[in-house]
């Protein structure tokens, strides 16, 4: 309705009503759209700005799932728990939610007084999101501090590594640290294999992991283990250590060495004197070695069985003369010069066959690299490069050069298995994945006149009083007593003494070797020779095991005479 | 007709509002139960692998050994010896059967009154 007047006056122009109420909406309309598009703007910035944020998931700097990573279960040959992980609580605080620190301190102490009470104000106070407060708890303990109900305090389940057997496979398994990574042994291997790989990629989780098989067999090693135990205190040794490896398949049967540790509390490993012998000692092996020099010898073909060697007299090398032990000064033949652990025979033995070639053996025996095995505590053998007539002398009786009780089992497991060099393992492994890793050292004759020998030395020699005690089992050995260098000395008081073998010998399966260190006489009538210790030693070994490992005692003649080559018949 | 569309427009967005909120709600009601499921589990696993441990140390031979040691005298168990042992072949032969059908005709001989070893006493000359 507009009014206009012609000429006079301003010009008022009014709006319709209609078109006012037009304007009107158009301008809500315009607000609503700014409000509309204000409101969407703040979600979708909102949302912008919760997409940006980076959630802090880790633990005290590490990925959770690296925490609650878990291990595969370790078994034994025949399927028995090594070892297991168990899940546990473990307590840790958010600092960034505690309300009362005082408070939390002063309640969480009722629970845990081990807790010191400035460490845990400190440990508290703060603006981090995680910090352990103890780790591995019982469920009990985790329940008193559930019903405390502090805010800010909370469990996270972790998997903590349980060693059912113990001390008893301690060196075998080695242990591992808080955060469940392998510290020593094959938990330390494991890690190095796929383990760690798999925990990285977030995968090892829950209970899905296939368990690792060893070739252990927990029998076997609980009479090993308690037997060195026992050697220890009978002999009031400083240490005894052990291993049995089965000749074919090179699989370690059992291995141990003590005083050792509890892998439960992996604090205790560290004890000196607690190290692994049978892979990380190396000692002057002493008249072991001879069964070395003796298939040497005769596998080069210099030295015949049959043959007669001068002992009558020692041999003078400059201003030493080298002289036997139990000298019988008389000419011996090659099974003589071995059942009497004739110093003299063995030099002639090496000379007939020439150091250069003895030195060759060696290298072709394996003695001069660490032996391929799992376990990461390992020591380089100490052989010299180059023997001197001197050097060649001794090292053919043993001394002079170290290597590691587990050099001396291999060596000893292809002499007995028909001359085959087969690199010890903690895995399973049969006979057919074995035998592509063959490597033959010595003729199949050869190993054959060794059997007979370690036999002859058990029957006859210094081996008959670990023969008597595991009479049946047609244990066959050699011993060894090495003098101890003291003040650069040879001493005759502080020795070590081993003893090698090997079981049943008419179809041989199993080689050992035992070690005790600085034995001492059990009483008057005995001596301290490794006969007395190692011998008898590895003789209860053998007649508590070998029924466990299917050999059946025979007492039949006819199976040493079998033994005999038949050229000595 | 805008208007019948719209009232019908209205209640079926009343009616997809409660569905999805009575969704929303089942939804988290089944997340509640499975967060409850899950700690369960983790609970259950926890003792199961306490459980497995326990069995494993009871297992072990190390753990055997001195129980039966401690109740070798009650059990009458001791070490296996090397003499303990035995084999099929050393078993002895069956012993053969008796001839039945001899035995037989000698009690009828001797319950007739003929003792045949009077005939061999005859024979050697001995009264």
């Amino acid at each position: 309705m507009a009014i206009t007047a012609d000429g006079h006056g301003p010009t008022i122009a009014l709006d319709g009503a209609r078109k006012v109420r037009g304007n009107l909406t158009q301008a809500r309309i315009r607000w609503m759209i700014l409000a509309l598009v204000l409101g969407f703007g703040l979600v979708g910035g909102r949302l912008i700005q919760l997409g940006l944020v980076e959630t802090d998931s880790t633990i005290e700097g590490q990925a959770r799932d690296v925490i609650t990573a878990t291990r595969p279960p370790i078994l034994d040959r025949n399927g028995l728990e090594m070892a297991v992980d168990i899940r546990v609580p473990s307590l840790f605080a958010e600092p960034r939610r505690i309300i009362d620190v005082e408070e939390a301190v002063r309640k969480l102490r009722t629970v845990l007084p081990d807790l010191s009470d400035d460490w845990l104000r400190d440990r508290l106070t703060g603006d981090q999101g995680f910090v352990w407060v103890q780790r591995e708890l019982s469920p009990a303990i985790q329940d008193r501090v559930m019903r405390l109900g502090i805010p800010g305090i909370d469990f996270i389940t972790e998997s903590k590594r349980f060693y059912p057997g113990m001390s008893e496979a301690s060196h075998i398994l080695g242990s591992t640290n808080i955060d469940n990574q392998g510290i020593a042994g094959i938990e330390r291997h494991m890690d190095g294999e796929d383990v760690a790989l798999l925990q990285d990629l977030g995968l090892a989780r829950g209970n899905a992991l296939a368990p690792v098989e060893l070739s252990v067999d927990m029998r076997v090693q609980h009479v090993m283990h308690e037997q060195l135990l026992n050697a220890m205190e009978r002999y009031s040794a400083i240490a005894a250590a052990g291993v049995m490896v089965d000749i074919y398949t090179g699989e370690v049967i059992a291995l141990a060495s003590v005083p050792d540790f509890n892998p439960n509390e992996p604090a205790t490993a560290l004890v000196k004197d607690s190290f692994n012998r049978i892979t990380a000692g190396i000692f002057e092996p002493g008249s072991i070695f001879k069964t070395v020099t003796m298939a040497g010898a005769l596998d080069s073909g210099s030295v015949k069985i049959t043959d007669d060697f001068d002992a009558r007299f020692g041999i003078r090398f400059g201003r030493y003369t080298i002289d036997d032990f139990h000298g019988k000064h008389r000419v011996l033949s090659l099974p003589e010069v071995y059942k009497y652990s004739s110093n003299i025979g063995t030099i002639r033995i090496m000379q007939a066959m020439g150091k250069d070639n003895f030195r060759d053996f060696l290298t072709r025996m394996g003695f001069d690299t660490r032996v391929p095995f799992e376990l990461p505590e390992m020591r380089l053998p100490s052989v010299p490069k180059e023997l001197s007539e001197v050097g060649a002398a001794t090292a053919s009786f043993g001394h002079g050069l170290s290597v590691s009780p587990l050099h001396m089992v291999t060596a000893y497991a292809a002499f007995v298995n028909g001359g085959n060099y087969i690199a010890p393992t903690l895995y399973k492994r049969d006979a057919a994945e074995a035998q592509a890793l063959y490597r033959p050292v010595l003729k199949p004759e050869t190993s054959a006149q060794i059997r007979y020998l370690m036999r002859l030395n058990a029957l006859e020699g210094s081996g008959s009083q670990m023969n008597k005690e595991a009479q049946g089992y047609r244990v066959g050995g050699k011993t060894g007593t090495a003098e101890k260098v003291v003040d650069g000395k040879y001493s005759s008081s502080k020795v070590t003494n081993f003893f090698g073998s090997a079981f049943p010998l008419d179809n041989p399966r199993y080689a050992m070797v035992i070690m005790v260190d600085e034995p001492k006489a059990e009483n008057a009538q005995t001596g301290s020779t490794a006969g007395w210790n190692a011998g008898m030693v590895t003789g209860r070994i053998v007649q508590r095991v070998a029924p466990m490992l299917g050999i059946a005692p025979d007492f039949a003649e006819v199976l040493d005479e079998n033994l005999v080559p038949k050229i000595l018949r | 007709m805008i208007r019948s569309l719209n009232i019908i427009l209205i209640f079926t967005s009343v009616f997809m509002l409660a569905g999805v909120y009575a969704l929303k709600f089942s939804i988290e009601n089944t997340a509640s139960e499975r967060t409850a499921l899950i700690a369960q589990i983790d609970a259950q696993e926890g003792d199961l692998s306490l459980l497995k441990a326990d069995e494993a140390v009871l297992n072990q031979p190390g753990h055997i050994e001195p129980i039966i040691q401690r109740h070798a005298a009650a059990l009458g168990v001791e070490p296996v010896k090397q003499e303990q042992f035995g084999a099929f072949a050393d078993l002895p032969m069956r012993p053969v059967k008796p001839n039945s059908a001899a035995m037989d005709s000698l009690f009828t001989a001797l319950e007739a009154g003929i003792d045949p070893i009077d005939a061999i006493l005859e024979l050697e000359g001995i009264e």
